[in-house]
């Protein structure tokens, strides 16, 4: 970092009069020293960008720390401020200067760039060169503009948005035209503390910790003894086997979830026929049916994951060290001690980050009992039922019923919890503490 | 001894197929019993005798794709199909360029870029639907299929470290020999590069396109009109009477998805594992 500054000094010392006009006019210097037309691109930014402030990027910067001043009236047929579009404009306002700032440095690095090669009596390479570069050792640039302005777009600007909407008071009645204000961490103490949501945010909580250690377990061992299975030098004509699961993989997964709540429903088959036999159906949509509904959730996902995992793991028993096993079986070892301590410390060091990935897929999944069981809402919880996961009651808070600075607040605690809990199964992975076990 | 061996092979081999033959039982019978509804004549679910549907015709089929006033199937099909296309181009070209550049290039903002793109998976993927659906009412974009395009499209670079971990297993040596040989970025990417990593296009090219071929929670949100419905969301809306209808929909867009997965379930096996080892 110092050195950065030295450099920095040295060059502010150093450089002529032409760099020195570039800090005031972007590209100036550049079009001093020949290179016009990347001078008046610099040039085109800085006016573009003052425009943009002038226009509304000040009103959009200001809008958000007010979040609007001037409420509608109906009556007196003024337009209020719409707080939450003040909002998103004045993050995307923040972006736009930050993306200025590094075009500003750029334009400095660039001007002082050319002043040391006309001092050293080099020629400061053209505009066409500057473009092939783009093309060739910049290529980088030149790919990755798209996408990381589309994530910007899409990903990042949406998440600060609902960060920062969990520190107001947006949602309820407080909707616009209403105007909506900054209210610090009040949302995180009403979760915790509100006799309202503190009860449904510990139950929901505690199945939802619990669902994602259970179905992750039962996939991952069901998808690998599925694939020890098919993988048995016993078994002929493996490519007939595998092809039910993948067929299960195959189907889209909203299509597998209704079908299962059809299979399940009162009018269903499996009540049909249980009824048929004299017995009490299962109210799988029923308000008491709390651990049958859990079970049966817990085993359609079974169905849905459990193929792709037995794929993938499929993918890693091929590249086992064979010789392992032959030493194994020479000293004795069984066929459960062999997986246990063979097939089983591999499987895990190979597929971490999979299982991992699959961990925050469970935890927030939110298909599951959207399909099978949505939208009930249960005595004892609020907007939520006892089958929902965090993610579910998220949804309808926010998008079904409009609480939306408290469903923004849930999903940082889902973001802390998962990446918590990520973090800390990482780190006491076999995958980062011995690296190079199996390699 | 040798006796004793031969006879538990057989129990272990007969215990295996049993078990065989159970999984391979579990996975298809919902499948059949989708495919079987789907040609019930009645249509209702309270028609059934247990499983199946006591009589069986093709009608479903015929009114799914001519009675259109209530449920507008074909309109959601083609919905559907454009929106998937649609981000599956977009977004597979997009993820394998970022795979790739940030598999072969060093540059200074690389290191942060993977870590800030593996702190944004983490957070709820649908954290930031409010923002969208503001978002996209500020662009006009509400009601708009190829709005639901820009997103799947622009959203898809996100997940690109699965293909960057192929990348990384072509040799870099490959590059230089080209470089040596006067190419320049583009020309190695395209020219070698891109026929060198068939599996993994594939495979980026396949869950681009069932992403939001299946998808339900974009276009919920966004397309607030039912002709505009994508085939998962408009399925949503049928209920146990429209049994028939459901399964029919569910076979004629399942089937189509289930065919290139059996096409190209090799690729994506190998896609899948080389990619995440060296993730």
């Amino acid at each position: 970092m110092g050195n950065c500054f030295e450099k920095m000094g040295n060059a502010i010392k150093t450089s002529s009069y032409k760099v020195k006009l570039s800090a005031l006019f972007m590209g100036s210097g550049q079009i001093l020293y020949g290179s016009v037309a990347k001078g008046l691109l610099f040039l085109a930014v800085e006016v573009a960008f003052i425009l943009y402030l002038v226009r509304r990027g000040i009103d959009d910067l200001t809008g958000f720390f007010t979040l609007g001043t001037n409420k509608a009236d109906a009556w007196l047929g003024t337009v209020g401020d719409n707080s939450v579009v003040m909002l998103l404009m004045g993050i995307f306002a923040w972006i736009v200067i930050a993306g200025f700032i590094s075009l500003y440095i750029l334009n400095l690095k660039d001007v002082y760039g050319i002043e040391e090669q006309v001092k050293n009596g080099k020629r400061p390479k053209t505009f066409l060169q500057e473009l092939q570069e783009l093309l060739d050792s910049k290529f980088y640039i030149t790919v990755l503009i798209l996408p990381v302005i589309g994530i910007c777009v899409f990903n990042i600007l949406p998440i600060i948005f609902m960060i920062l909407i969990s520190f107001t008071n947006y949602g309820g009645s407080i909707v616009p035209p209403e105007l909506v204000d900054w209210v610090g961490l009040d949302n995180f103490r009403k979760i915790f503390t509100l006799s309202k949501f503190a009860p449904t945010f510990g139950r929901i909580l505690g199945w939802n910790i619990l669902w994602a250690f259970a179905s992750t377990t039962l996939n991952y061992f069901a998808g690998l003894g599925l694939a020890l299975l098919l993988n048995k030098d016993c078994v002929k004509g493996k490519a007939f086997w595998r092809a039910f699961p993948v067929l299960a993989y195959a189907i889209p997964g909203f299509i597998t979830l209704l079908a299962f709540k059809f299979m399940f429903s009162y009018g269903g088959p499996i009540n049909q026929i249980i009824r048929a036999n004299g017995g009490v159906a299962i109210g799988f949509l029923d308000l008491d049916a709390k651990w049958s509904a859990r079970v049966i959730g817990l085993l359609v996902n079974c169905w849905i994951s459990v193929p792709s995992i037995m794929l993938l793991a499929t993918g890693h028993l091929s590249n086992r060290d064979m010789s392992l096993y032959e030493a194994a079986r020479i000293d004795g070892a069984t066929a459960f001690q062999q997986f246990k301590k063979l097939t089983l410390p591999f499987m895990l060091f190979a597929t971490m980050p999979v299982l991992l990935g699959q961990f925050i897929g469970n935890f927030n999944n939110f298909g599951i009992f959207y399909f099978l069981r949505g939208r009930l809402y249960l005595d004892g919880y609020f907007l939520a039922s006892d089958t929902d996961l965090l993610i579910n009651w998220l949804y309808n808070l926010s998008i079904d019923n409009n609480y939306y600075c408290i469903g923004a607040a849930i999903s940082l605690i889902i973001f802390a919890i998962t990446s918590i809990i990520s973090l800390a199964v990482y780190v006491n992975s076999p995958s980062f503490k011995e690296e190079d076990t199996f390699q | 001894m040798i006796k004793s061996n031969s006879a538990g092979k057989i129990i272990d081999t007969t215990l295996t197929y049993v078990c065989l033959i159970a999984v391979a039982f579990i996975f298809f019978f919902p499948c059949l019993w989708i495919v079987l509804a789907s040609f019930s004549k009645s249509g209702s679910i309270y028609s059934f005798d247990g499983f199946f549907p006591t009589s069986y015709s093709i009608h479903t089929f015929k009114k799914l794709f001519t009675d259109t006033t209530m449920y507008n199937y074909p309109r959601w099909f083609l919905n559907t199909l454009f929106v998937a296309v649609g981000s599956c181009v977009l977004g597979t070209l997009l993820t394998i360029l970022t795979a790739y550049t940030m598999s072969r290039f060093d540059f200074k903002a690389r290191k942060p870029m993977m870590k800030s793109t593996m702190v944004l998976s983490m957070f709820p993927s649908f954290m930031g639907m409010t923002a969208i659906y503001i978002l996209m009412t500020q662009f006009g974009l509400i009601n708009q299929i190829w709005g639901l395009i820009l997103i799947y499209a622009a959203g898809a670079p996100m997940g690109y470290l699965t293909q960057k971990g192929f990348f990384d297993t072509i040799p870099k040596a490959i590059d230089e020999a080209a470089k040596i040989d006067g190419a320049n970025s583009a020309q190695i990417f395209w020219k070698i590069n891109l026929p060198l990593s068939k599996p993994i296009i594939v495979y980026t090219a396949l869950t681009s396109f069932t992403w939001p071929w299946s998808d339900f929670i974009l276009p919920k949100l966004l397309l607030k009109e039912k002709d505009l419905y994508t085939v998962a969301v408009g399925l949503m809306s049928l209920d146990e009477t429209e049994f028939a209808r459901f399964a029919a929909g569910s076979v004629f867009i399942a089937v189509p998805i289930v065919l290139l997965y059996f096409c190209l379930v090799k690729n994506m096996v190998n896609g899948i594992a080389e990619g995440a080892v060296k993730g």
